[in-house]
C-alpha cells in the first residue's frame, strides 16, 4: 500500500493501527500544519490575484477615490498603444539574447570544469561570483564599463580598431548591451545546473562509445547533448521565465529604460504606468497581460518538454 | 573516465576555455575596485586607466559620509528583511511541506496539484493589489511590507514536501512508539533530518529576497528603510554624472559582505543553489 501511495508521489502512509478517532486527529493535525501557509497563500496570492483582474476592470487612480467601472476600456488602450507593443519587443529581444547567451556560455562553462582539470572546484566558486551580486552592484559597475565616452568596453575595442560606441545611448543598441550585462551576471545559474546534469550522465556510455571508436566530439553530439536535453530545456524555460521579467538591469544601467524609451521592457512599463503614472487600473491590465502571456509561453514550453523528451 | 583524457595536452581546450572566462567574469570587478581608489579627474580621461597611479580612499571616504547615501543602514536594512522573509519561508513552509509529505486528509493531492499550478502565474499579478493592502494595513515604509506578502513560497513547500517523502518512515514510527505526536514527529525527527533541504531553501531565499530590487521600490520610500539594491539605484541616479569613484566604491562595499559569506560556505552555497536549482532532485 505504501509503495503504491509512494509511486503515485501522494503520501507515504505509517503502518500502524489506525481507528477512526486516529484518523480524526491527523485530519485536524494536517489542517493545522497548512494552516499558516493557506493563510498567507489566500491573502498574498489568491486574494491579489483575483483583486488584480477586478482592477483592471475600472479606472483606478492612486490619488482619486472614485474609481468607476470601465469593462475592458483599460485592456483596449493597451492593445492600442504603441509603446507597450514596443516594450514587448524590447522584452522579447533580450529575453532571446540573454538565454541564448547565458544557456550557451553556461553549457560551455560547464563542460569545461567537468573534464578532469586541476582547479575544478576554484573556478567553479569563481565563475558563480557574479550571480550572487545585487543587480544593483551590477548596474553600477556596467553602466560604467558601457560609458560611451570613458568606459573600458569601448577601450579594449579600440585595440581592434574599433571607433568608441555609445552603447547606452544609441537604441539599437542598448538592448545587446543590457543582454551582455545580464550573461555575464546570470550565466552561473545555468553553469551549476548544467554541471548536475553532466554528472548524471553515466559513464560506461562514454566508454561503449569510445569502444566503437568515437572521438570526443562524437560522444558530445551523439551521448552529451541528447542525455542533457531535459536540462537544456529546464535552464531555458527557468530563463525565459525569469529574463522575460527584467526590470533592474534598465531600471539601473540605462536610468528606467532609455534613451527615450529603447529599453522599456514590459515590467519597466509596469512601473512606469502604475507608480510613476499612478494608474493602477490600467496597471492591474498591463500585469494581468504579462501575466497571460508568460503563463502561454511556460505552458507551451512544458508542452515542448513532455513532447521531445522520449528516452 | 577513458575518453574523458587527463593531462595538461587534452584538456588544453578547457583549460584555455576557462581562462578566458575566468578573465571575462574578473574584469569587470577588477575594473570597478581599481578605479573605485581613482580620483575623479583619473577616471574621467581617455584612455581610460586601468591602474591608479596614487590610489586614494577619497571615493570611500565620500560614499560613507555623503548625507543622502546611507550605505550601513541599507545594508542592514537588507540583511535583516531577508533575514526575516527568509525566517517567515522556513516556518510557514515546512509544517505545510509536511502535511503534503506525510498525512492523510481529504484533499491533499487536488490541493497540492492546485498550488503547483499557481507556480505558472507570475507574481506580478499580485504586485498592485498587495500594495493597496500594504498601503491600507500602513504596512508601507516598514519591514512588515518586505517580509510577509511572498512568505508563502510555493516552490519552498514544493521543494521540501520532495525531501521530507525521502525520509525513511521507520524513523517516524520508532517516535510514533515512543509516544510522540504529529508535532514531536515533525520537530524531532524530520526536521533534524533535512538541515541539508532547509539550508538550501534558506540560501535560495535570501539570495532572491535580498536582490529584489521592484518590491523594495514601490513600498519603502524613506531614506533610512530603503534596502541595498534600491539604495544602489539612488546613488546612479544622483549621482552618475558627478562623481564616479564615489559610485564605484559604493557598488564595492555593498558586494563585500557577500563575497566574504560566500568566501566561507562556499560548498554549501554551490550545493545549496543546484540542490534548489534541480527542484530538490
Amino acid at each position: 500500500m505504501s509503495t503504491l501511495n509512494q509511486r503515485l508521489g501522494g503520501p507515504r502512509r505509517l503502518s500502524l493501527p489506525f481507528s477512526a478517532s486516529l484518523k480524526n486527529r491527523e485530519i485536524i493535525a494536517a489542517y493545522l500544519f497548512l494552516a499558516p501557509f493557506l493563510i498567507f497563500f489566500s491573502i498574498f496570492f489568491v486574494r491579489a490575484a483575483i483583486s488584480s483582474v477586478s482592477i483592471s476592470f475600472h479606472d483606478w487612480r492612486l490619488l482619486r477615490p472614485s474609481t468607476p467601472y470601465v469593462g475592458l476600456d483599460n485592456y483596449i488602450d493597451l492593445f492600442d498603444d504603441d509603446i507597450w507593443w514596443a516594450s514587448v519587443e524590447h522584452t522579447i529581444t533580450f529575453t532571446i539574447m540573454t538565454v541564448t547567451g547565458t544557456t550557451v556560455l553556461g553549457l560551455a562553462a560547464a563542460l569545461a570544469v567537468t573534464r578532469p582539470v586541476r582547479g575544478q572546484g576554484f573556478y567553479r566558486v569563481l565563475l558563480y561570483i557574479p550571480q550572487l551580486m545585487s543587480v544593483g552592484a551590477i548596474g553600477l559597475i556596467w553602466n560604467w564599463l558601457l560609458s560611451g565616452q570613458f568606459g573600458v568596453i569601448n577601450y579594449l575595442l579600440s585595440f581592434f580598431g574599433v571607433r568608441p560606441i555609445n552603447w547606452l545611448g544609441d537604441p539599437n543598441l542598448v538592448l545587446p548591451a543590457l543582454s551582455l550585462a545580464t550573461i555575464w551576471w546570470t550565466f552561473g545559474f545555468p553553469m551549476l545546473i548544467f554541471i548536475a546534469g553532466l554528472q548524471g550522465i553515466p559513464e560506461h556510455l562514454y566508454e561503449a562509445a569510445k569502444i566503437d571508436g568515437a572521438n570526443g566530439r562524437q560522444a558530445f553530439w551523439y551521448i552529451t547533448l541528447p542525455l542533457l536535453r531535459p536540462t537544456i530545456l529546464f535552464v531555458t524555460v527557468t530563463g525565459v521565465i525569469g529574463h522575460f521579467q527584467v526590470f533592474g538591469q534598465p531600471y539601473i544601467i540605462t536610468g528606467g529604460g532609455g534613451p527615450g524609451r529603447a529599453s522599456w521592457t514590459v515590467i519597466i512599463y509596469l512601473y512606469q504606468n502604475a507608480w510613476v503614472g499612478f494608474r493602477m487600473g490600467y496597471g492591474a491590465a498591463v500585469a494581468v497581460t504579462i501575466a497571460l502571456i508568460m503563463a502561454i509561453i511556460t505552458a507551451f514550453q512544458f508542452f515542448v518538454i513532455s513532447r521531445r523528451v522520449e528516452y | 573516465m577513458n575518453i574523458r583524457h587527463t593531462g595538461l595536452y587534452k584538456n588544453f581546450g578547457a583549460y584555455a576555455f576557462l581562462l578566458v572566462v575566468s578573465a571575462f567574469v574578473l574584469f569587470p570587478l577588477a575594473i570597478a575596485v581599481s578605479q573605485s581608489f581613482m580620483t575623479n579627474q583619473e577616471v574621467n580621461r581617455w584612455p581610460p586607466k586601468v591602474i591608479p597611479t596614487e590610489p586614494t580612499l577619497e571615493g570611500y571616504r565620500a560614499v560613507v559620509t555623503q548625507q543622502d547615501i546611507r550605505l550601513d543602514l541599507w545594508l542592514r536594512n537588507s540583511l535583516l528583511a531577508a533575514s526575516g522573509y527568509t525566517l517567515a519561508v522556513l516556518v510557514i513552509c515546512s509544517p505545510a511541506a509536511y502535511a503534503f509529505a506525510r498525512l492523510r486528509f481529504p484533499g491533499n493531492r487536488p490541493l497540492f496539484a492546485l498550488l503547483l499550478v499557481t507556480i505558472m502565474i507570475p507574481g506580478q499579478v499580485t504586485l498592485i493589489p498587495n500594495y493597496l493592502l500594504m498601503r491600507d494595513l500602513g504596512w508601507l515604509d516598514t519591514f512588515n511590507a518586505l517580509i510577509f506578502p511572498g512568505a508563502a513560497n510555493v516552490f519552498g513547500v514544493f521543494l521540501l514536501r520532495q525531501f521530507f517523502m525521502q525520509i525513511p518512515l521507520e524513523l517516524e514510527e520508532a517516535a510514533v512508539l515512543d509516544g510522540a505526536g504529529y508535532f514531536g514527529r515533525f520537530r524531532h525527527v524530520i526536521l533534524p533530518l533535512s538541515t541539508n533541504a532547509l539550508t538550501a531553501l534558506a540560501i535560495f531565499v535570501f539570495l532572491g529576497h535580498y536582490n529584489d530590487l521592484f518590491w523594495p521600490i514601490i513600498v519603502t520610500s524613506s531614506l533610512e528603510t530603503r534596502t541595498l539594491p534600491v539604495g544602489l539605484s539612488i546613488i546612479q541616479s544622483s549621482y552618475a554624472g558627478q562623481y564616479r569613484p564615489m559610485i564605484l566604491a559604493g557598488a564595492v562595499l555593498s558586494t563585500l559582505p557577500i563575497l566574504i559569506v560566500y568566501a566561507l560556505f562556499q560548498r554549501r552555497i554551490i550545493q545549496g543553489v543546484t540542490l534548489t536549482g534541480m527542484g530538490g532532485r
